[in-house]
């Protein structure tokens, strides 16, 4: 069976292609716009270069924020479901599932089967949220993609004394004028959203293998703070930002 | 007995002299990287044009969110217990207070001498804070003073801004200015927000009357008239309501001399 999974986020799309435990192909875009068009855009490229024609594909589920909103979908999973089914697929030892987007991050416990047992979510404080980063790196002048693998080499000297993303903001310009390395500074950063996105999880047990989504998944900063604070070594799959999507093609599959 | 208060906070430091009993001067400045010259800035401003000199000052109180750092100060006190002391010497009747500052808000229940009973803060987020302020007055280009009166002019239920957190408020707004609301709407939903969220705090800690407002918001006529409403009271304003924390630090320290020179406390 060939299906296929959409995945709307707060600034990007993703599609991916699945033919029973295979991915054919996969794409993520940037948007801006409506949800039904992106969702289209997204769709008709992975078409296009799986070479597959729409009436081959089986089922579509879209998933994400404005899921909904994507009326040429067959099923319209939550994101917290998708996620937990795709990263269990991907690591079937996983329990916990850390998944952070642009807007918001989400902490998803399931059970042996891959079944969703319970969650906690932050979509109302951008402190542990991808935004932050992008605005920190567009501070320090530097790609997003770069800002991970130097915070590594920090040797520690800075600590944010807050976890709001405004007020840090402030201390972060502080912390450029009096000269502190960008490492150390990146890595205080890091440490502040890995710190916030834990204590979020104080309220669910966290058991390993925890497994780390989403778009923040592909900064090796944050994956390392995350360890730091929760004490188990983090599985990352190879596209993080696709997880969603491949959730909801998987569901899509076992929906017959 | 001359005195001084100094509160340097994380947007504004303000200095105050008293001469015994009577508010000599004071000074309003901005907060620059080092806290301790901050604090010396903001004393030589208050200073700039009246009798006294520096040496004549005989106990100086620091407050704030820079105090431990102000190298002159004899004593530093917090700011809970300055903005009781300062907004009880404006408005003797006042039993609740709130102080909006650059980086948090306070509300603060005080007895009838200005002692404080009671206070909750928010410093941990940034929204319906000045900093909050700023930032909106960036992305609309707006200056800071005009906010209020701007918003204002807008009459009827404003657009509701949804997000509390700024970061996610300002994209929020961006979408609302693409859309063609009125600028002064979105001020008015802003203005809206701000009101609603420390009017929480304010039921959590318990209104008592009178109500006062000190710090940069309560300059803000926007948010000042919603809060009102949404609490059926008038807020007391101090005529300078950024200073009333520095007043209260030059009254304790006038307290303090007192007592340092083993005089009894001439409560007025």
């Amino acid at each position: 069976m060939i299906t296929a999974g959409i995945d709307i986020g707060h600034k990007s799309v993703s599609a991916l292609i699945l033919d029973e435990d295979r991915i054919i192909t996969h794409a993520a875009l940037v948007f801006s716009g409506g949800v039904e068009d992106a969702a289209k855009i997204a769709f008709d490229r992975v078409l296009e270069q799986s070479g597959l024609k729409r009436s081959e594909i089986d089922r579509v589920f879209a998933t994400g924020v404005g899921r909904e909103k994507v009326t040429f979908a067959d099923g319209h999973p939550t994101q917290m479901l998708s996620h937990v089914k795709a990263a269990h697929r991907l690591f079937p030892g996983a329990r916990t599932v850390i998944d952070m987007g642009a807007e918001g991050s989400r902490i998803l416990r399931c059970d042996a089967e891959g079944n969703l047992a319970e969650f906690v979510m932050n979509d109302k404080c951008a402190s542990g949220a991808g935004v932050f980063l992008e605005t920190v790196a567009g501070m320090m002048r530097m790609p997003i993609s770069e800002i991970g693998p130097l915070s590594l080499n920090s040797s520690n000297q800075v600590t944010l004394t807050t976890t709001c993303a405004v007020f840090a903001e402030s201390e972060i310009v502080a912390e450029i004028h009096r000269g502190s390395p960008k490492a150390d500074i990146l890595w205080a950063v890091h440490d502040a959203i890995a710190a916030k996105v834990v204590s979020a999880s104080k309220r669910i047990k966290v058991e390993p293998e925890i497994v780390f989504t989403g778009g923040v998944a592909r900064n090796r900063g944050v994956a390392e703070a995350l360890k730091k604070h929760l004490g188990f070594p983090i599985r990352i799959p190879e596209n993080p930002d696709i997880v969603g999507a491949m959730g909801a093609a998987i569901l899509a599959r076992n929906a017959a | 007995m001359v005195t001084c208060g100094i509160d340097v906070g994380s947007l504004s430091a303000e200095a105050v002299i008293f001469v015994d009993s009577e508010l000599k001067a004071y000074s309003l400045i901005r907060t620059g990287p080092d806290s301790a010259e901050t604090a010396t800035e903001a004393l030589e401003e208050a200073l700039r044009g009246t009798d006294v000199r520096r040496e004549d000052i005989e106990y100086t109180v620091a407050t704030g969110y820079g105090r431990v750092i102000v190298p002159f100060a004899d004593r530093n006190i917090t700011e809970i217990a300055c903005h009781a002391k300062g907004a009880h010497y404006f408005f003797p009747s006042v039993r609740t207070i709130l102080d909006m500052g650059g980086q948090d808000c306070k509300a603060i229940r005080c007895d009838g001498t200005g002692k404080v009973t009671k206070f909750l803060m928010n410093d941990k987020c940034a929204a319906g804070t000045g900093r909050a302020m700023e930032v909106m007055a960036g992305l609309l280009q707006v200056p800071l003073e005009e906010i209020g009166p701007r918003s204002l002019e807008f009459q009827g239920e404003p657009v509701k801004i949804s997000n509390i957190c700024v970061v996610f408020a300002k994209s929020e707004v961006l979408s609302l200015m693409r859309e063609g609301v009125p600028q002064s709407e979105i001020l008015a939903g802003l203005c809206e927000g701000v009101a609603d969220r420390v009017r929480g705090l304010i039921l959590r800690v318990g209104l008592e009357n009178d109500f006062a407002i000190s710090g940069g918001i309560s300059k803000n006529v926007g948010v000042v008239k919603r809060l009102e409403q949404k609490l059926g009271v008038k807020a007391l304003i101090a005529f300078e309501p950024q200073i009333v924390g520095a007043v209260g630090a030059a009254l304790f320290a006038k307290e303090l001399l007192h007592k340092k020179r083993g005089e009894p406390n001439p409560r007025s």
